[in-house]
């Protein structure tokens, strides 16, 4: 079945490149921009005239960022926008590059997250409705609520939890543009300062600057660029949704909370074949932020005509360390309740079934927001490439990014080689 | 904030509600009433009240869907809060998220010195509590002992 994605030949990550994650500096964000874009032009080796369109993820630089950035590189003339959508604003950039290209709009097109760490002024501040208790906005408020729901589900303690940062520290440690870069033990992870619930300081992402940028091209256009088609890396789905429910909890199936919440089932095998659970194995606390992750990874991989077990790297949002057991259950790389064995077995390693977060994810790479999911890309990019050197995942042949924002909002891209 | 027993007898008819929109003194002069908006259309109650419309149907809603409910609900879950990660947040606090109408979850504060006092699907009832300002008061959620007998 032909897709969208598939329009004008295909599209290709020609290029890529990135500005190292860092704490905040006086650095300009232009210089971080402007990094990060020649890099993704020399390693495309191509001419910044011959990009014809331009898309900035960034949050809190402020209005017009692009053209204050790009008129360094010589004026272009080219078409130029800014996308905002909180974590996710780096995806929706990359997202807007592929229509444009796959469209037949543009056949050469660079996407770019740039940011600073910024106010963290949000719209949901703003809306004119008031809420009980001021921890409402505060997403790790939200996340260690989740995970203690998950982790009592699960039958799991918070070491099940602490494993995802260590995991991801290790992985960052071993990328140079990661903004963490020190191994942590699980003691460590679990002896640090805690910020809420189960959540140590490890745990969270840390925030900061950086930039990312992509050049994407299409597959009418790779010969007459002269470009290597096996450098190229192929995106095969882009799928994008938003948040069903408004309320944290299932809207059905939750009559006896006393029962289903207190009374754990033992065996984590028969986790998610508790009864009174409307959908089998999804947790029930949180769960349409689940269902928001599962229906668009699941569109992204029907769209690509893979299964979630054919991925070889998994990108995802790991602002605090449960996202990533939620969402590899929920994305179907294993069974519901069998998050914390998968990891564990080191299935989600570099070298294992599928490496989730080889770039040191969001708790090790770091997340300054507007280039976080083209970092994503990047990365992607580069394992598939068989370039990622020191932590290269063998044989890599299908990867997906997937981000979630605020509001809350999600994106999934599947890469092939 | 949990136990401050000069507040136990403090007259808070006078005093403002923090966040009037959301809630008012009950007639017991102790417990909260919460403001809903029941929607014209499939009935359901959304909060906070102005909201510009029905969180379960879409449907627009004005001030005339106002209704008064005795404030309190059922806990889902909690965590107590570590570091000061916004201000006027209790540090160390408990936070939980507390279904106070059918599909209606809103977080809270929970008045109670450790976790050990609570279990999810237990219920709360919301109370005032005066501001360390001293120029109003605020809500927070404590078991319901009635509800538990
Ligand atoms: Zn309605």
């Amino acid at each position: 079945m032909s897709h969208w994605i598939d329009g004008n030949g295909g599209v290709y990550v020609a290029g890529i490149g990135l500005h190292r994650y860092q704490f905040p500096t006086q650095t300009p964000y232009t210089h971080l921009g402007l990094t990060a874009v020649r890099a993704a032009l020399a390693d495309a080796g191509l001419a910044w005239q011959q990009v014809q369109s331009a898309y900035i993820g960034t949050t809190s630089i402020g209005m017009a960022a692009g053209p204050v950035m790009l008129r360094h590189l010589g004026a272009g003339g080219l078409a130029v926008m800014q996308v905002e959508n909180a974590s996710a604003s780096g995806s929706f950039a990359f997202r807007q590059a592929c229509i444009e290209v796959t469209h037949g709009i543009s056949d050469v097109v660079l996407a770019l997250g740039v940011d600073k760490h910024g106010d963290g002024r949000r719209a949901a501040n703003k809306d004119g409705l008031e809420h009980l208790s001021d921890s409402a906005t505060i997403p790790a408020v939200k996340f260690a609520l989740m995970a203690r729901s998950y982790l009592r589900e699960r039958g799991a303690g918070a070491e099940a939890m602490a494993r995802v940062a260590v995991k991801n520290h290790g992985n960052a440690a071993r990328n140079p543009y990661a903004q963490l870069r020190k191994p942590r033990t699980l003691e460590q992870v679990l002896a640090a300062t805690k910020v809420v619930g189960d959540l140590t300081v490890p745990q969270c992402c840390p925030r900061g600057e950086g930039a990312a940028a992509v050049l994407l091209v299409s597959g009418h256009a790779l010969g007459r660029l002269g470009l290597e088609r096996k450098r190229c890396v192929r995106v095969r789905a882009s799928c994008a949704n938003s948040e069903r429910h408004q309320h944290p909890e299932r809207s059905e199936g939750h009559q006896c909370p006393e029962r289903s919440e207190r009374h754990q089932p033992p065996e984590r095998s028969q986790g998610h074949q508790h009864p009174e659970r409307s959908a089998p194995g999804a947790p029930r606390h949180g769960a349409s932020a689940i269902e928001l992750v599962r229906s668009s990874a699941q569109a992204a991989l029907e769209q690509a005509g893979i299964a979630a077990t054919q991925l070889d790297l998994l990108e995802l949002h790991d602002a605090f360390s449960v996202e990533e057991l939620l969402y590899s259950e929920a994305i179907g790389l294993c069974a519901p309740g069998e998050g914390p064995a998968y990891l564990e077995r080191g299935d989600s390693q570099i070298g294992g079934r599928c490496a989730i977060n080889a770039s040191g994810g969001l708790l090790g790479m770091g997340h300054p927001l507007g280039p976080t999911g083209i970092g994503q890309i990047v990365e992607i990019t580069r394992q598939l490439r068989g370039a990622a050197e020191g932590r290269q995942h063998p044989g890599a042949r299908w990867g997906m990014a997937h981000m979630i924002g605020l509001g809350a909002v999600a994106i999934a891209h599947v890469l092939s080689a | 904030m949990t136990h401050d027993p000069a507040a136990m007898t403090r007259d808070l008819s006078t005093l403002p509600a923090q966040r009037p929109s959301l809630y008012r003194l009950a007639a017991d002069g102790r417990s909260l009433d919460f403001l809903f908006a029941q929607c014209p259309a499939c009935q359901a109650l959304s909060f906070p009240a102005n909201a510009p419309g029905c969180m379960h149907c879409g449907q627009a809603i004005d001030a005339s869907a106002q209704v008064l409910r005795p404030g309190g609900g059922t806990l889902l879950e909690y965590v107590t809060l570590h570091l000061a990660l916004a201000p006027g947040l209790p540090v160390p606090g408990i936070v939980g998220d507390i279904r106070i109408a059918d599909r209606v979850v809103q977080q809270g504060l929970i008045a109670v010195d450790d976790e050990s006092r609570l279990h999810p699907g237990m219920a709360l009832r919301a109370r005032a509590q005066p501001l360390a300002s001293g120029d109003g008061y605020g809500c927070v959620f404590v078991p319901d002992r009635q509800a538990a007998q």
